[in-house]
């Protein structure tokens, strides 16, 4: 009779704690989270309704504060400034990947070390990377002057001059980030199917034809996959910018979390700033869903 | 032939264009000042390691270093166990109103969002509770970060692991809990290995919110430390690649030793 309780209490206490057990083994995890992202996330959308004045709110202004943004300026340009930055280094981090892993994608002796080295740069500090750069641009200690008065030249001025400080900032963001390119899209030839293309070796296509009519549609939907992910990354870019040219000369690469990061901590304007940094999170938001959207409808036809 | 010859012509261009930046790094870090901006030569005449010397004497880069480490250790470590246990019934169980699929839309959401968004209430949040320029601000923010990264990569781990295996060891006794430590977990080893690889990586470079959460080397973090070394107008550069190649050395070897697990974290994500 004793055992028997005992047993059921037993049996009853395992399937209590089992019921529990999402629960329990979901909570560590969700706490952290909303006490570290999603209440500070709440907090900055209080935040940017309300004006600041050294560091403590003073007013609810409502709206105003994402009202002001759209004629500020500063604001406009560091946007189009990141606009143009965002596009043109993943376009040419797309191209040059998907060259590359295609050029990878039959076995040679050196290819093992190729991939080796080209973890290098996506795994190296950021703000190393910005270093890196800046010794190869610096006007006195750079390698570009340095080679050129090898050569006989004069000095080089990139990080001076506003046009060259932004090509330079694409030619760091191209170096440190075609390798993922490369490595996502090697994965996603390696991925396909031999059939098709053993199918069109019998039929004696020419590379460009089994390029363009097997591989490139294949690949759409990893290409779009990869370039989703870096222009969500590229967005949020700032440790590069920060240590390579703090925005300048002038505002030629100030990109927008430059620009909120000196708005906030710089001038202060911390609703202002609050309000900046959630119109980022929207425009990326609405960039991520129209794309899962977008990829699913290339999936389904 | 010649395609052999355009491979290893593209080889060695592909190489060079990676190698020579990290090659007149290392180069400029074993010179003096004054060798660097006044002779601007191809490769160090006069080597010396004064430069590394300098940083742990004069700068502090012995703190910079050990704070980057407990910080990248705790977050990586705690944010491993809430996120595989979290990854875990988000992939095994059947929750009232679909709860474990949105709880798993939601952190995923949350990893869209780029950091810097939560960057000021963030910085808020430690003020008012003191913990700024502290290890443990640094920990809990890096934590909450990893935290969704880890639930989103060990979910689809756990979904490949067939749920037959951990029936089997519950019908020989194991609770569900049981089950799940001693049959799961160590079958997706491997993904949890390729899961704090990337994480330790993110963790050590991060540097958005180590520049706004620490001032002093109580707290920096290497690459907030380098940049403290980068003057507006007279640059130290012979001390700055020094710095560079410390503040990279750790994690590249980091990354070259466990490459393959890298490159499938790296990866996986997008192929799949």
């Amino acid at each position: 009779m004793q055992t028997g309780t005992q047993a059921r209490k037993y049996r009853l206490q395992g399937a209590g704690l089992d019921l529990a057990l999402p629960y329990l083994m979901l909570a560590p995890g969700l706490m952290v989270v909303l006490g570290v992202l999603v209440y500070p996330l709440w907090d900055g959308l209080r935040a940017s309704t309300r004006a600041y004045r050294y560091g403590s709110p003073i007013s609810n202004v409502g709206f105003q504060n994402y009202v002001q943004l759209w004629s500020d300026a500063q604001f406009l340009n560091s946007l189009w400034v990141t606009v143009k930055f965002v596009a043109l280094s993943v376009s040419i981090e797309a191209v040059l990947g998907f060259a590359l892993a295609l050029f990878c994608l039959h076995e040679f002796r050196g290819i093992r070390l190729l991939r080796t080295v080209l973890i290098i740069p996506m795994v190296i500090t950021p703000v190393v990377v910005a270093i890196l750069f800046r010794l190869i641009y610096a006007s006195d200690a750079g390698m570009l002057t340095a080679l050129s008065e090898a050569m006989g030249g004069g000095g080089v001025q990139i990080l001076g001059n506003p046009l060259n400080a932004f090509i330079g900032l694409v030619v760091l963001d191209v170096w440190e980030w075609t390798p993922l390119m490369f490595l996502i899209l090697l994965a996603g030839l390696q991925s396909l199917p031999h059939e098709p293309f053993e199918a069109a070796r019998v039929d004696g296509a020419g590379s460009w034809r089994v390029f363009a009519d097997l591989t490139f549609p294949m690949m759409r939907p990893v290409l779009a996959v990869a370039i989703v992910l870096r222009t969500i990354d590229a967005f949020g870019t700032f440790d590069q910018v920060f240590v390579l040219t703090r925005g300048g000369p002038g505002e030629a690469t100030r990109l927008i979390s430059i620009y909120g990061y000196d708005t906030a901590f710089k001038f202060q304007q911390t609703g202002y700033a609050a309000a900046l940094f959630v119109t980022i999170g929207l425009v990326v938001l609405a960039l991520a869903f129209s794309a899962i959207r977008l990829l699913r409808r290339v999936d389904a036809s | 032939m010649s395609t052999r010859l355009a491979r290893i012509l593209t080889t060695i261009f592909v190489l060079a264009i990676v190698l020579l930046p990290i090659y007149w790094l290392v180069s400029t870090s074993l010179k003096s000042n004054r060798e660097i901006t006044q002779e601007g030569t191809l490769y160090p005449h006069v080597p010396t390691l004064d430069n590394y010397v300098r940083l742990f004497t004069e700068k502090q880069f012995g703190s910079y270093l050990t704070n980057s480490v407990v910080v990248t250790f705790f977050s990586v470590a705690i944010a491993l166990v809430f996120g595989a246990m979290g990854a875990y019934a988000i992939a095994r169980f059947r929750l009232p109103f679909a709860a474990e699929s949105k709880i798993g839309l939601f952190l995923l959401t949350l990893r869209i969002i780029p950091p810097v968004v939560i960057l000021i209430p963030v910085y808020l949040l430690m003020l008012s509770l003191g913990l700024l320029d502290s290890w443990l601000g640094l920990i809990a923010t890096y934590t909450a970060f990893n935290v969704t990264f880890c639930v989103w990569m060990m979910e689809s781990f756990f979904r490949e692991i067939p749920v037959d295996l951990e029936e089997a060891a519950m019908v020989d006794g194991d609770s569900r809990f049981g089950a799940f430590r001693r049959i799961t977990l160590p079958l997706a080893a491997p993904g949890l290995a390729a899961t704090a690889i990337f994480a330790v990586l993110v963790t050590f470079n991060e540097f958005l919110f180590a520049l706004a959460l620490t001032a002093t080397p109580r707290a920096m973090t290497m690459p907030r430390g380098t940049a403290t070394l980068i003057g507006r107008i007279d640059t130290d550069w012979a001390s700055m690649a020094a710095a560079g190649v410390i503040g990279a050395l750790p994690i590249v070897f980091f990354a070259l030793l466990v490459q393959r697990h890298l490159v499938r974290g790296l990866t996986m994500g997008a192929v799949k």
